[in-house]
């Protein structure tokens, strides 16, 4: 939906997050998933930095997840700290930051993120 | 010695905290972002990069790092900080959130150029007169010493407790852990440049500290430990490792004429021995300094100093003064320095 474009969808449901990942399937777009915790401080720290990330990377899907709220998912995924960026592609993990590494983050979304025809 | 330099010296302050804690066990962490910026805003340091655990928070700090425990901080700063002034901020915020102070801990070494400290650090004296007029009255049990006073790695340690605490220490921390603080000047120079950024290397800070990690051997202290690393331009060095509940840090100011670095762990005295003897050894070979203080705080009766001369003495540096005393909350804390055995 291009009104999500620019933006971090946050995950509620396993179901909302298989529709979400599905669709990164099917568009080939960079799928970008940040595992959050609501009592880690560094994650605090991060939101406001990948939401404008977000803005200027519309090409790109970006992704929230609660660990506790989607324990299942935390754990298929094998996520032990946070904040965990997964780097999605067509289904798969292609990359991955595991802190509030901003530098990284921008450098990684940079590298993954090529605009696909 | 330079005439002047970066300090890298760092001053290191632990606070902790009991009471009911109404956020279901995470205390301190759900600190807003905001508030804790303020906090470093006063101590003028900034967030750098980040990452937590089930177990605690940490911060690589543009000066150093930020350890957030649900009833525990832990603030490492270096350079001009102003680190005491994020005392009376934390220990505000806390009364918020239904935690109250009953512990303080605070060390540091000997400054390369006490000159450039800004009050209160301008010397140990104003420190201390700091701290107690800015920690609650109801900390009591306070003890200021300087140790291996006579030495040129003197050690300075101040702590102050509540009564209850001063009887039952149980509360302040887990009963088995120690801490280790290594204070290291004079680095090999060879060794130091490996701290230095290359030329136009097209890194990022991230990237270039993960390659200083591996390259120099930090990695290999601990493989267990999950590392959050910087590397900062044109030189300097800093990473948080976390292992469960255990974290580890170190610093470092490669520039010759001031070259420094720290390393501080925690430790359990269930570890084998021989691993802590071998996470020393690795430390000393990692920076090859000219001089260092490796200084143990522990719960009285556990004598987790021993052995630490003999496992730094075969890597050709000799035990130059060691002491020991007890503190209100904290238990012993022993500091030894050694120097290598050309001077």
């Amino acid at each position: 939906m291009a009104s999500e474009e620019g933006q971090v969808i946050s995950c509620h449901s396993v179901d909302e997050w298989k529709q979400h990942f599905q669709k990164g399937v099917e568009s080939k777009k960079l799928v970008v998933v940040d595992f959050t915790a609501s009592w880690c401080g560094p994650c605090r720290f991060i939101a406001p930095i990948l939401v404008e990330i977000a803005k200027k990377t519309p090409h790109v899907i970006f992704l929230k997840v609660d660990v506790d709220e989607l324990k299942t998912v935390a754990q298929e995924f094998e996520v032990e700290a946070m904040p965990t960026f997964l780097f999605i592609k067509e289904g798969k993990v292609v990359d991955k930051v595991v802190g509030a590494r901003k530098e990284e983050l921008q450098e990684k979304v940079d590298k993954h993120g090529v605009l696909t025809a | 010695m330079a005439v002047s330099g970066f300090e890298g010296f760092e001053k290191r302050l632990e606070l902790n905290f009991s009471g009911d804690d109404p956020a279901a066990g995470m205390g301190l962490r759900r600190l807003d972002f905001f508030s804790l910026e303020k906090v470093l805003h006063a101590v003028q340091c900034t967030v750098v990069s980040a990452v937590g655990n089930r177990y605690f928070d940490s911060y690589v700090l543009s000066e150093s790092s930020l350890f957030v425990y649900p009833n525990k901080i832990i603030i490492k700063t270096c350079g001009t900080t102003q680190l005491l002034k994020s005392v009376r901020p934390l220990v505000d915020y806390a009364i918020t959130m239904g935690l109250t102070l009953c512990g303080c801990r605070y060390t540091r070494g000997s400054f390369i150029f006490p000159e450039a400290q800004p009050y209160p650090h301008t010397s140990f004296k104003d420190e201390v007169v700091y701290l107690e007029e800015n920690l609650p009255k109801h900390l009591s049990c306070k003890k200021a010493s300087v140790m291996n006073s006579k030495s040129c790695y003197k050690w300075h340690v101040f702590t102050a407790c509540d009564e209850v605490h001063m009887v039952a220490m149980e509360d302040m921390h887990s009963d088995d852990l120690y801490t280790v603080e290594i204070c290291m000047t004079e680095l090999d120079r060879v060794l130091a440049k490996k701290f230095f950024r290359r030329f136009n290397d097209g890194k990022t800070g991230d990237s270039a500290g993960k390659e200083m990690t591996e390259i120099t051997g930090i990695r290999d202290v601990n493989r267990t430990a999950l590392i959050c690393d910087y590397a900062f331009d044109p030189c300097g060095y800093s990473m948080n490792g976390l292992d469960g509940n255990r974290y580890s840090t170190v610093h470092v100011t490669p520039e010759d004429g001031f070259s420094y670095a720290s390393f501080e762990c925690v430790g359990s005295f269930y570890d084998d021995r021989e691993e802590f003897f071998a996470v020393l050894q690795k430390v000393v070979k990692i920076f090859r300094p000219a001089a260092l203080s490796v200084s143990t705080t522990c719960p009285t009766g556990h004598e987790i100093w021993r052995g630490v001369a003999k496992a730094i003495e075969p890597l050709g540096m000799r035990l130059r003064s060691r002491a020991a005393d007890e503190f209100p909350a904290a238990g012993t804390v022993v500091s030894q320095t050694f120097t290598t055995r050309r001077k």
